[in-house]
């Protein structure tokens, strides 16, 4: 191997590289906490009695979850400016994107921990006479929730690697920054190493914490 | 007076009460109750009644129904056809259309514990037995937790108030659960293989709760496998198979010299008397 | 609204979409060769007692689980060939980028499925004197598979998915064919919407089958 590497002109680039890092934090968390929120109203959508409230919402999550995050971006990208018949900024498309693809997810990931809570748990509320409104509220939501946060922290993980798409279509996030560096350059083993680099040291500390919530927290309360 | 003597004198009074010679208001009964899990009968047409202050121990071999008579006393299960009444009044009832209708008012005057606890891992001690009383039937939360702490008491556990449920152990649980029924105030409490679960050790400390119970008068259904604490505890005992109530008479006479035949292999079979 | 639509475009041009179809499904069926034959010995290596194997196998399951697989993607058509001066034709290219990342997924997919087997059952064939192959080949692995099939296909629906970033360093499957065609023909509503549709019909009867499995497992668990 005759060739030379020059990892130290990473660091020349890094508040540019920190930048693009802060513009995917960005977008993944205002995706996180807006995509959450709508996910829990989908989950909820999905349990409803009326066929007319409940297929919409799985069609909407089976697409979502059956179709690349890629082609959703580009749908309303391209797309959605053409039927509404008005220009689209290019960070609420992308917001939108991402917002849809992390309430799917969600969405899943409610529906998963309400239906595991166990019959007993219902035989017991009948028993103590509880109402509708006392069980949902005081029983079975907050057993519900404490069970959704290791997954729904693994989602925003998900959303986090998947956020690179964005730079397709020009957000000038950490992947969309580092492979204009590296093509500016010439150098692409150095930065797109680097950028890989950036997203592991983010993602692999949040997925531990994953673990232990799981392991530590949530045994003594679900 | 330690417990003992007096369930045996509970048990002489009630003995006398059911020849007749002092009136006794019946508190449950079911009337030609049906009830089917797909092509298995699990209650044929049974009829079965149950005296105020009575301890109804229901006793029969695995898959007979001794459950599902609890779960649909507690109104969880629907019933195919029948009727059940709850002090004199209806309670469960089958509508034209096949649905089951049970009273709510009446149903909270009935408890029930799980063989599996079914505590809500989420909140304390404290909150699993606050929840009913001042959610759903309006008590103050300061009276609910007094309250609470006098059942805890009474069953050994006030320092154990603020605790989760995860850091109890089964024995523990169970007395919450029993704590957290008696909450309400039942007429009628239902325990379903309440010390399967437990360890041996613990079975005793769960055994004495129910003695104790038992000595303030508390009307009970027990489905339990464990024939000496049926013989000790009950007042009335009935033997359920095929769906039918086979055998209903005095524990001393069940257990002792039962007139029917499937009785008597029942018995001797878990007994290990042959 | 007033987009009138056109989807008589796509008639014209089925030709492109098809031949990026089977490019897809090349890259699909490739990369879950590889992910679930190499996934499998890359979880006995990072399952191993000795560490030479174990660390090896658990960096690379970390690293490709918690990048970005666009980032997996583009680093391996740019980076591979300049580190070590070899080059393959795009369609291998792309198979071996998504392939080494179901590899480390379904490597922790394998990796579940052996601990969800009960601890007793290791118990129970020392209590019967099993040996430690027969115990391994006839309890753990028959179990550990059958708990590992619904996410193992869950995994291959999603790469399918996620081969559709090969269109970024300009694979031509069935994603780049959509993006040409949508210049082309100046009708993106139409194409992409077909091509949202083609993948979606390829997901829908996989992920049915999971659903449907994990429903009899879940039953079989109950009780």
């Amino acid at each position: 191997m005759n060739m030379s590497f020059e990892f130290l002109r990473v660091f020349s680039y890094w508040d540019v590289l920190l930048n693009g890092l802060g513009i995917t934090l960005l977008f993944t968390i205002g995706a996180a906490i807006v995509g959450t929120l709508l996910g829990f109203v989908i989950s909820l959508m999905r349990v409803a009695p009326s066929r007319f409230i409940k297929w919409p919402a799985r069609l909407y999550v089976e697409f979502f979850r059956g179709t690349p995050m890629l082609i959703q971006l580009f749908w309303i990208f391209f797309c959605l400016p053409l039927i509404l018949g008005q220009d689209i900024p290019p960070y609420v498309s992308v917001m939108l994107s991402m917002v849809l693809f992390m309430a799917a997810i969600t969405s899943e990931t409610f529906r998963g921990s309400l239906k595991s809570i166990s019959g007993e748990q219902h035989d017991a509320c009948v028993a103590l006479g509880l109402n509708f409104r006392v069980k949902a509220i005081n029983v079975i939501f907050p057993q519900a929730l404490l069970r959704s946060i290791p997954p729904l922290m693994s989602n925003v993980v998900s959303l986090f690697k998947e956020s690179a798409l964005i730079s397709s279509v020009g957000i000038a996030d950490l992947m969309f920054v580092s492979s204009n560096i590296s093509s500016s350059t010439g150098r692409p083993v150095e930065f797109l190493t680097a950028a890989a680099v950036i997203y592991f040291v983010v993602a692999f500390p949040a997925t531990r914490l994953v673990d232990l919530i799981e392991k530590r927290f949530l045994i003594r309360f679900a | 007076m330690n417990t003992e003597e007096n369930i045996n004198e509970q048990k002489a009074e009630n003995a006398i009460k059911h020849q007749g010679f002092l009136g006794s208001k019946p508190l449950v009964e079911f009337k030609g109750v049906t009830k089917r899990f797909g092509d298995t009968c699990v209650m044929d047409e049974m009829d079965l009644q149950m005296r105020e202050d009575d301890r109804l121990v229901i006793i029969g071999p695995s898959g007979s129904g001794k459950s599902t008579l609890l779960r649909v006393l507690m109104g969880l299960e629907p019933i195919d056809k029948g009727e059940i009444h709850f002090d004199s009044k209806p309670y469960v009832s089958v509508d034209s259309k096949g649905r089951t209708q049970t009273d709510l008012a009446t149903r909270s005057k009935v408890g029930m514990v799980f063989q599996h606890y079914t505590l809500f891992p989420h909140l304390s001690v404290l909150g699993n037995m606050t929840l009913s009383p001042v959610k759903v039937h309006g008590m103050g939360r300061s009276e609910a937790e007094d309250r609470a702490r006098e059942y805890l008491g009474r069953l050994g556990m006030e320092d154990k108030l603020n605790s989760y449920p995860g850091k109890l152990s089964g024995g523990q649980k169970q007395r919450v659960a029993i704590a957290r029924a008696l909450m309400l105030e039942p007429k009628l409490m239902l325990f379903d293989e309440v010390t399967s679960a437990l360890d041996p050790e613990m079975v005793a400390e769960i055994e004495k709760v129910m003695l104790d119970l038992a000595k303030q008068k508390m009307a009970m259904m027990i489905v339990t496998h464990d024939m000496y604490f049926a013989k000790k505890i009950a007042t009335e005992s009935v033997f359920i198979a095929g769906g039918k109530v086979v055998e209903k008479c005095d524990p001393e006479i069940m257990f002792n010299e039962p007139k029917e035949e499937r009785t008597k292999d029942f018995l001797n079979k878990v007994l290990h008397l042959k | 609204m007033n987009y009138t639509f056109d989807f008589s475009v796509l008639l014209g041009n089925f030709g492109p979409l098809f031949e990026g179809l089977q490019t897809t499904l090349l890259l699909a069926l490739g990369a879950n060769v590889l992910g679930l034959t190499f996934g499998f010995v890359v979880c006995l290596m990072a399952m191993a007692s000795l560490w030479f194997l174990r660390l090896p196998a658990k960096l690379f399951i970390e690293f490709f689980r918690c990048t970005p697989v666009l980032i997996q993607v583009v680093w391996f058509f740019y980076c591979v060939p300049i580190l070590f001066n070899v080059f393959f034709d795009p369609i291998t290219m792309g198979i071996l980028a998504l392939g080494l990342n179901l590899i480390a997924f379904n490597a922790e997919a394998y990796r579940a499925g052996i601990q969800a087997v009960p601890k007793e059952h290791h118990d129970a064939c020392v209590a019967l004197g099993l040996g430690p192959w027969n115990k391994t080949v006839h309890v753990i692995f028959p179990q550990a598979l059958r708990n590992a099939i619904p996410v193992l296909m869950t995994n291959g629906i999603t790469i399918l998915q996620q081969s559709a970033l090969v269109a970024i360093v300009a694979v031509a499957d069935l994603m780049y064919a959509g993006k040409m065609l949508a210049t082309d023909t100046y009708r993106p509503l139409e194409v992409f919407t077909a091509v949202a549709v083609i993948y979606f019909l390829m997901s829908l009867p996989i992920s049915q089958v999971v659903t449907f499995l994990e429903r009899r497992q879940d039953a079989s668990v109950e009780r």
